[in-house]
């Protein structure tokens, strides 16, 4: 028998008891390097092990409960999705949600973390292996050809117990399962489940132990007199062409996911919880800050930013206000929203990234506000990074989150009911002077945006310190210019005359557009740039991507040059 | 055994501090996957040759040996080739100013493709992960904006205006600083790094990096520090460089595949790695194909 | 008192002295003896410190001590008020003194090894790998039962040894003499054990862990 690197057999790879909290294992199957983790939520991850950046070991980095840290340059990748949620040498930056370490399946079953080369086979719990309290042997590792330890497994059974031996390089005999995990074409590891728990735990586990390791040092000293076979040779998988060019724009590429409610709850006086659970697998990577744009059943839709922390990706948790004035929005999620629907979402986007390069991050929030920044204090926290979150609300009854606030480590502070003028002196004695590497980051309504950003600025707190996120556009837009834009896939060239957008052009060309907000801010019309130089006039797109000039929101933004070429 | 490309072959390739081969011992060292043997003549010279497998015992009188490979010193090293060598070494001219402290740091073995290391030598954004204390921190991890050039002229790659925070930049240093670094690679396998020196703005330190592939996926590091320091001994100054490069040799160990990929699509770039791409693209066109993975073509 | 240590950065044996003085606060100063490339441990002035001419030597006062399992053992016994790290019990005593001797095995194969592929010494690798892959098949075995009966350390007290310590830097530098660690789950976990002791230090070639557990 020989092995196969695409076999999708899936084989144990670890013990449960070899993850312990915050522990990096490194396994291997197949010829195949792996780095095994279990994050705080207790799920374990299977990724390749070698960090996308520049191929160093993961079992090397530190698993910091949700995500991992790369030894090399601090790239952090989420719990369950592999997923890269920053790159420290731009600390300013949301990295490419696309950068995405291999991961393999994995089950955790039986005492056991099994796992396979591919997803081509769904895993199937062994015969006979439901209805028995399991326990798993010390792990054996021998050098030597599997189907080599295979066989001399086997030949363990006693002559009244005849071995049996099943698919997947496994045999039985008794109340003995043996499963020898291929880790490499000479190398093999001896995993044994016995299926009752034993009297005495420790003393079964040396009884089986001496006779493993008996059979191991035959089985090496056989392999010794053959010629060592030829290792497996994998290959690393190349990553996606848009990845290997150097700028890390993360734009969406429009992707709808459908959620399904699983709690509906009231979090605080006049703010719902809802929890958007995946309906299978997890949801995609977010960062800290980000947002998803919810489809709502009347067809509206409206953008709520992402509470979880790091590697919590079964479901996404948004706050949503209950706005007794609130023309449709909100009001529909709220009124007729309910446990066990089905909604649309998009793939998170970040347009408020957190730094985790600051020795002091202040977090201010104001009502509602309080999402984003429950994220970013979950990040901090996780990294034990220093912050303060000081949450503003009228009544202590509207104090959302309240039992995720009490969980963090950091400084909370709650200011409940202050009257306006003491809300501005309360910010001032929170921000205090500005010094380096320090940020403030604020999110709430309009009037405390104003008062955080004129305090810091008055106390010395430079531009590129203060982080707010945009619901609206508040800048002045010139609409003055006049140029032509052709839709490529349209095969259709349209001239915007001044004092009319993009947008308005393509919809009286009978187009159909997407758009929300039509002020620049929610991203919505998000479109592709083939050619031409773009005046951008949003405040959705960073600078970075701006500067990329390869897209653009056609609500707002328009052209520089003459004409523009779309991808539309 | 691998074939070495021409590029390879011709070039110089360093395989010892000069100083330490003894006169009329012989020392062994691997060069692109071929035996070398080396010692130094009566006059201090060094003779370099093809070691066979009859050559026994570890004395020799140099003046046997007739089939003799090209030599050439300079930095402190001796340089050798398998080919037909360049007239002469790239040029680091501060190595010849009078008031500066020229030292080896010694030759460690690193199980890794020279290119890796090279690369790993013009990378900032590991500092405060892997030179923790030293030559960088957390929280400051930020790689600004720097300028990369290839230099037609003197085909080499430039790196200018790279610049990071140090928390301990020079010894009398209380607070983090930010550093300035120029870095040169002026031959596939040698960098050179211009750092800011603390005892005269007017100047630099110098320190370099030269690697001896051994094999494809092995080599020997060696350490060059050219300072202008007039209070730390020579020892003090080696160990800070040790220090350094022991922090460097773990990460360098475990990196898969251990020659450099050259395909672009083989790792992640950003753009605070973009010395890195301008020296795997140099390599491309240059057409080195030893120690790398070349571009499936 | 005046502590002075002849130290090696690159040594694993000069850093099990660094370590321990760490966790015990102790301050001292360092003379660096360049080991590589001059091999000032044979310089006459060091044969002078230490005959046998191997790092460290550790001085205090005018006491002067050298192996590094012996001055771990004086350390504990001397500034050790817990009396902890080499505690009194004489069972404990030799259980301690046992896996001291286990870490001059590790020296002898593991950081021979080391030695050879990084600093080109004449030793016969393949001879070390296979002795070090020996021991840490049996101190992964030790270990894994260990962690079974509720003993995290290589000594049964509840706290570490300075066992510990000097098992500790080889071990973990072993890769450096291609020797994977992969096949030692449980060594691996004791290493992220040590790297979580309070006052842990590092030296190059061995990174930091993260931490053990949420902190308030």
């Amino acid at each position: 028998m020989t092995l196969s690197l695409s076999d999708p057999t899936w084989y144990p790879i670890a013990s449960s008891d070899d993850l312990p909290f915050r522990h990096v294992y490194q396994g291997q199957l197949l010829g195949r390097e792996l780095a095994v983790w279990r994050a705080d939520d207790g799920n374990v991850n299977v990724w390749e092990n070698r960090c996308l950046h520049r191929g160093v070991r993961l079992s090397i980095g530190i698993n910091e409960g949700g995500e991992l840290k790369c030894q090399y340059h601090g790239w952090r990748y989420a719990n369950r999705s592999a997923g890269c949620t920053y790159i420290p040498a731009h600390p300013a930056d949301a990295p490419a949600r696309r950068i995405q370490n291999r991961t393999y399946p994995v089950r955790e079953a039986y005492g056991l973390i099994w796992s396979a080369a591919n997803d081509e086979q769904a895993f199937r719990p062994f015969a006979g292996a439901e209805g028995h309290d399991w326990f798993a042997l010390r792990p054996m590792p021998v050098n030597a050809a599997p189907e080599d330890v295979l066989a001399a497994l086997a030949g363990l059974a006693p002559d009244d117990q005849p071995a049996d031996l099943l698919p997947g390089l496994a045999v039985r005999f008794g109340g003995t399962w043996y499963f020898v995990q291929p880790v490499d074409a000479g190398r093999a590891v001896i995993r044994g489940l016995l299926r009752e728990q034993p009297a005495d735990a420790v003393a079964t586990l040396r009884h089986y132990n001496e006779t493993l390791s008996k059979l191991r040092d035959r089985l090496e000293r056989a392999a010794a007199r053959k010629p060592a076979p030829e290792p497996l040779q994998p290959t690393f998988e190349k990553l996606s062409a848009d990845l290997a060019t150097m700028p890390d724009i993360a734009i969406p590429r429009g992707n709808t996911i459908t959620v399904v409610v699983r709690r509906k709850w009231t979090s605080a006086d006049g703010v719902i919880g809802f929890e958007l659970a995946a309906r299978n697998g997890h949801l995609p990577t977010f960062q800290p800050g980000a947002h998803i744009d919810l489809h709502l059943p009347n067809g509206m839709t409206r953008q709520y930013s992402i509470t979880n922390g790091p590697g919590e990706l079964m479901s996404y948790i948004i706050g949503v206000k209950q706005e007794s004035a609130s023309k449709g929005g909100s009001k529909v999620l709220v009124e007729t929203v309910r446990e066990g629907d089905l909604l649309s979402i998009s793939e998170p986007r970040n347009n408020f990234p957190l730094r985790r390069d600051a020795v002091r991050t202040v977090l201010i929030a104001g009502g509602i506000g309080i999402t984003p920044l429950l994220s970013m204090a979950r990040f901090l926290d996780k990294s034990a990074l220093p912050y303060e979150l000081h949450y503003f609300t009228r009544a202590g009854e509207q104090v959302a989150f309240r039992g995720d606030l009490e969980a963090l480590h950091g400084k909370v502070i709650l200011h409940t009911g202050l009257p306006r003028a003491e809300i501005g002196t309360t910010i001032a004695s929170a921000l205090g002077q500005w010094s380096m590497a320090q940020h403030v980051y604020v999110c709430g309504p309009g009037p405390m945006l104003e008062t955080v950003r004129d305090t810091a600025t008055a106390q010395g707190w430079p531009e590129e310190s203060i982080h707010f996120e945009y619901f609206r556009n508040d800048k002045v837009i010139d609409n003055s210019s006049a140029f032509d834009v052709e839709l490529a896939r349209s095969a259709m060239t349209l001239h915007v005359p001044s004092g009319k957008t993009i947008m308005e052009v393509m919809r009286d060309a009978g187009l159909t557009v997407p758009s929300s907000c039509e002020q620049g801010a929610c991203g919505t019309c998000l479109t592709t740039v083939i050619e031409g130089e773009v005046d951008h006039q949003d405040v959705y797109l960073n600078r970075s991507e701006k500067a990329s000039n390869t897209c653009m929101m056609t609500c707002v933004s328009r052209a520089k040059s003459a004409r523009l070429v779309l991808d539309i | 055994m691998p074939s070495i490309d021409p590029i390879t072959r011709d070039l110089w390739q360093v395989i010892a501090a000069t100083d330490e081969v003894p006169v009329g011992l012989v020392e062994i060292t691997t060069l692109l996957d071929v035996r070398l043997a080396l010692t130094r003549d009566n006059d201090g010279n060094p003779v370099v040759w093809r070691r066979t497998d009859e050559e026994q015992g570890d004395e020799i009188d140099p003046e046997t040996v007739l089939d003799r490979l090209p030599v050439i010193t300079g930095y402190g090293y001796i340089w050798t080739s398998l080919g037909t060598p360049p007239k002469e070494l790239f040029p680091i001219p501060e190595y010849a100013e009078a008031d500066r402290k020229n030292m080896s740091c010694g030759s460690i073995g690193l199980a890794v493709s020279a290119p890796r290391a090279v690369e790993n030598f013009l990378d900032m954004g590991h500092f405060p992960y892997v030179h923790t204390d030293i030559l960088g921190a957390e929280p400051h991890t930020e790689v600004k904006e720097y300028d990369v050039e290839v230099s037609e002229e003197r085909d080499e790659v430039l790196a200018t205006r790279c610049k990071f925070i140090q928390p301990r930049a020079a010894k009398s240093a209380t607070e983090a600083m930010e550093v300035e670094y120029v870095y040169r690679v002026p031959h596939p396998f040698c960098s050179v790094l211009y750092k800011s020196c603390p005892e005269d703005e007017n100047r630099r330190d110098v320190i370099a990096i030269f690697l001896q592939p051994m094999t494809e996926e092995r080599c020997r590091a060696h350490l060059l520090q050219s300072m202008i320091d007039s209070t730390s001994t020579i020892t003090d100054l080696r160990r800070f460089q040790q220090t350094i490069f022991g922090q460097d040799k773990p990460i360098l160990e475990n990196q898969y595949p251990k020659r450099l990929p050259l395909d672009p699509r083989a790792e992640t770039p950003i753009r605070a790695d973009k010395s890195a791409i301008a020296y795997r693209r140099w390599l491309s066109q240059k057409g080195i194909t030893y120690g790398v993975i070349p571009m499936a073509s | 008192m005046t502590i002075t240590l002849y130290d090696f950065e690159l040594s694993g044996n000069c850093y099990k002295l660094r370590l321990l003085m760490s966790i015990l606060k102790l301050r001292y100063n360092i003379v660096p003896v360049d080991f590589y490339p001059d091999r000032q441990h044979k310089a006459d002035w060091f044969l002078r410190l230490n005959p046998f001419g191997q790092l460290p030597v550790l001085k205090d006062d005018d006491l002067i001590l050298s192996d590094s399992g012996a001055i771990l053992a004086y350390l504990a016994k001397k500034y050790d008020e817990s009396g902890q790290w080499f505690p009194n019990d004489p069972a404990v005593t030799a259980e301690v003194l046992r896996w001291h001797a286990v870490a001059d095995d590790i020296t002898s194969t593991a950081s021979a090894a080391r030695l050879a592929l990084g600093f080109f010494y004449d030793f016969d690798i393949e001879k070390a790998q296979k002795g070090a892959h020996r021991i840490f098949r049996l101190m992964d075995e030790h270990l894994w039962f260990g962690e079974r009966e509720g003993r995290d350390w290589l000594c049964s007290p509840d706290h570490p040894t300075t066992a510990d310590i000097a098992c500790f830097p080889y071990v973990m530098l072993s890769e450096e003499g291609g020797i994977s660690r992969q096949d030692y789950p449980a060594l691996r976990r004791w290493t992220d054990r040590v790297r979580r002791i309070p006052g842990f230090m590092v030296m190059s070639g061995i990174f930091p862990a993260g931490r053990a557990a949420e902190e308030s």
